[in-house]
């Protein structure tokens, strides 16, 4: 399990002549990662969820809070023994074509983390091969076709299986998987999705699915938790379901109005409704969304909304006037 | 009597396409990128080319524009454009000049078509001078007239390089630069692919009045069944090089003929409704070295395969009232 409390991170002002302001992309976030958990980050580009993710994979440095790991305070570790612990948290990346090295085959590909995990656990010669072999066919592709291809000659979804192959030679407890479907081609997203599901329910490999496409973030899980997540904080937090069907920030129903309604399928959520400003960074005392926001008030210019329970202690929003919306299409009779 | 016989408007720039080949030189051989492809495109209607990569679809939109590339290569065929006739038989100097007068072309990676060491003012310039525009001062205010339009500080925009906007400005300047010369036929290779649902919605708005309001031909590449159910009047799916169904969007949508199509559709993740109803399409995406040159492109993943599919071409059939289907499984029936 992993437990992150009120993390902080802030990149530093970059210097010359028009020295930028430092920009502070994480704003004190808390939230839980369960053994076998499935959880979704969503939000827009440059909300901070990327950020998030590398911090627990260990790839980025947080300013302040915590992380506990089965019950250990990472923070208190010093950075090399940190990065260790999160070995077993594995990131998958948006592209695939970029995280594979084109000039090796897919079984260097594989064979150089395993032989590092070979000589830490002591194995025989042929145990890389082997477990190679193995890491493939879990993620339902052919050892036999595959081990000597080099990247260019597989399909992005065929990379993506590769890449989520190699995080897989670790026996990773997490999978933190940023926009890890959105560069590959829309008829094989879903089979991505469902070996993710798969590895989940059959390995007990805990998800994070870091996305803007609320819609694919369902399919990691019924019994999933997702966090809304606004210019470094978070909005809203329910169960997956509970998200869907009663969202009460209007953050959140923006991102639910903004999946594609397929007409004749579907029909749009009676309240539907897309703000078509982008956000600005401007500091304020207030709620951040405030300034895109159609239904704020004074208040809400005026002063910060904490993050409280909604109806049930799991539901959480930051919103002084939180309001169920319906944003989502319903499926038309007949077509669901 | 054709349809092209009836004079069009001097503004409406409807495209046919008649047998269109095209092939690229690969040092594996040498293979069809799109083969025998009969469409038209109507004027004042947005049409969503969909496909999976390496369906032909941004080869069918470059062969439109007369723009395709060595080592790929038109074969035959004949792009009739209203009121310019086959633009495949023009070379040279009144090609780019019809380009210019009909075409507004918006990359997939807008960031990658800007040039990064230049303010965006200036490449309008060069845009201007290139197609031989005296006045480049009226220009730049046209571009800024319609970059607010479009919701963009005009003034910021015009001074800024490439890097200093963001996903979703770069797109919309990307527009400004495909609509300033007075495009009349628009097209847009991927729009959205490299942006969040906010901003896609956002710049699918755009497009979609931008569209309404100047009366353009329309065309929008995409492999998002989303983004061609938002904004299509009439979608093309494409799969390996060929037209395998076309229609209006909505009878495509609720009563897809071809196999493949309803693969497509099956695949979506949506928001609601049963998660168990999506299935992901099986096999990989067409490989043009490994397509048949014989029988049906997509019988290998197909799940109503008939003997008759790996040795027969399939014809295009009527569907969709006015549209049509390329599927034996259909003829049948």
């Amino acid at each position: 399990m992993i437990e992150a409390r009120n993390l902080v991170k802030t990149f530093p002002a970059r210097g010359g002549l028009l020295a930028q302001k430092a920009v502070q992309a994480v704003k004190g976030v808390s939230f839980v990662i369960p053994d076998g958990g499935a959880v979704a980050f969503i939000g827009e580009s440059g909300c901070g969820k990327t950020t998030i993710g590398r911090i627990l994979s260990g790839f980025e440095t947080y300013d302040s809070g915590e992380i506990y790991y089965n019950g250990e305070d990472l923070s208190a570790l010093p950075p090399r023994t940190r990065q260790e612990r999160l070995r077993k948290v594995q990131l998958i990346q948006q592209d695939p074509y970029a995280a594979l090295n084109p000039a090796r085959t897919i079984y260097q590909s594989l064979a150089a983390p395993l032989s590092w995990e070979a000589k830490r656990r002591h194995k025989e010669k042929g145990w890389i091969e082997r477990r190679a072999r193995e890491v493939l066919e879990l993620v339902g592709l052919n050892p036999d076709v595959v081990l000597g291809k080099y990247p260019h000659m597989l399909s992005g979804g065929q990379r993506q299986r590769i890449v989520i192959a190699r995080a897989l030679t670790v026996e990773p407890d997490v999978l933190v998987a940023d926009e890890a479907i959105s560069m590959i081609d829309v008829s094989l997203r879903l089979g991505i999705l469902t070996l993710l599901q798969t590895l989940r329910r059959d390995y007990g490999i805990a998800l994070l699915f870091i996305t803007h496409d609320i819609a694919a973030a369902r399919y990691i899980g019924h019994d999933g938790r997702m966090y809304v997540i606004y210019q470094g904080e978070i909005v809203e937090e329910a169960s997956t379901d509970e998200l869907i069907r009663s969202p009460v920030h209007p953050y959140s129903q923006a991102l639910l109005s903004a999946v594609p309604v397929l007409r004749g399928l579907e029909r749009p959520g009676q309240d539907r409704y897309i703000p078509l400003g982008e956000f600005s960074v401007t500091e304020t005392s207030g709620c951040r969304f405030a300034p895109r926001c159609r239904f704020a008030h004074d208040l809400c210019q005026k002063e910060k909304p904490p993050l409280i329970p909604w109806e049930q202690e799991d539901h959480r929003h930051a919103c002084h006037f939180p309001t169920p919306r319906r944003v989502v299409a319903e499926p038309l009779e007949g077509h669901s | 009597m054709s349809l092209y016989d009836l004079a069009p408007t001097a503004e409406d720039a409807g495209i046919h396409i008649q047998n269109l080949t095209v092939s690229y030189d690969t040092d594996r051989g040498r293979f069809n990128a799109l083969k025998n492809v009969t469409l038209d495109i109507r004027p004042r209607h947005i049409t969503g080319f969909i496909g999976e990569s390496g369906s032909g679809k941004t080869t069918l939109a470059m062969a439109m524009m007369n723009a395709i590339q060595p080592p790929g290569r038109i074969d035959g065929g004949a792009i009739l454009l209203d009121g310019a006739g086959d633009v495949l038989q023009l070379r040279g100097e009144p090609l780019r000049r019809l380009r210019g007068r009909y075409f507004g072309f918006v990359f997939q990676a807008s960031s990658n078509s800007l040039n990064p060491l230049k303010r965006v003012g200036a490449q309008l310039m060069d845009l201007g001078r290139s197609h031989g525009i005296s006045d480049l001062r009226g220009l730049l205010r046209e571009a800024k007239a319609l970059a607010e339009r479009i919701g963009l500080d005009g003034d910021r925009v015009l001074t800024s390089y490439q890097h200093e906007l963001s996903g979703g400005m770069r797109q919309r300047v990307g527009l400004v630069f495909a609509l300033v010369l007075k495009a009349r036929i628009l097209i847009l290779d991927e729009p959205t692919t490299a942006l969040d649902m906010l901003t896609q919605q956002a710049v699918l708005e755009i497009v979609r009045s931008i569209h309404q309001e100047q009366g353009l031909t329309t065309i929008v590449i995409t492999h998002d069944m989303g983004v061609v159910a938002e904004m299509a009047d009439r979608v093309v799916v494409m799969y390996a090089g060929r037209v395998v169904e076309e229609g209006p969007t909505f009878s495509l949508l609720t009563n897809p003929q071809h196999p493949y199509t309803q693969g497509l559709i099956r695949a979506i993740p949506r928001i609601t409704g049963n998660l168990d109803d999506a299935k992901p399409l099986p096999g990989s995406p067409p490989d043009l070295a490994t397509i048949p040159t014989k029988g049906c492109v997509f019988r290998e993943r197909c799940y109503a395969r008939t003997s008759v599919c790996d040795t027969v071409d399939p014809v295009p059939t009527s569907a969709h009232g006015d549209g049509l289907v390329m599927c034996h499984g259909v003829d049948a029936s």
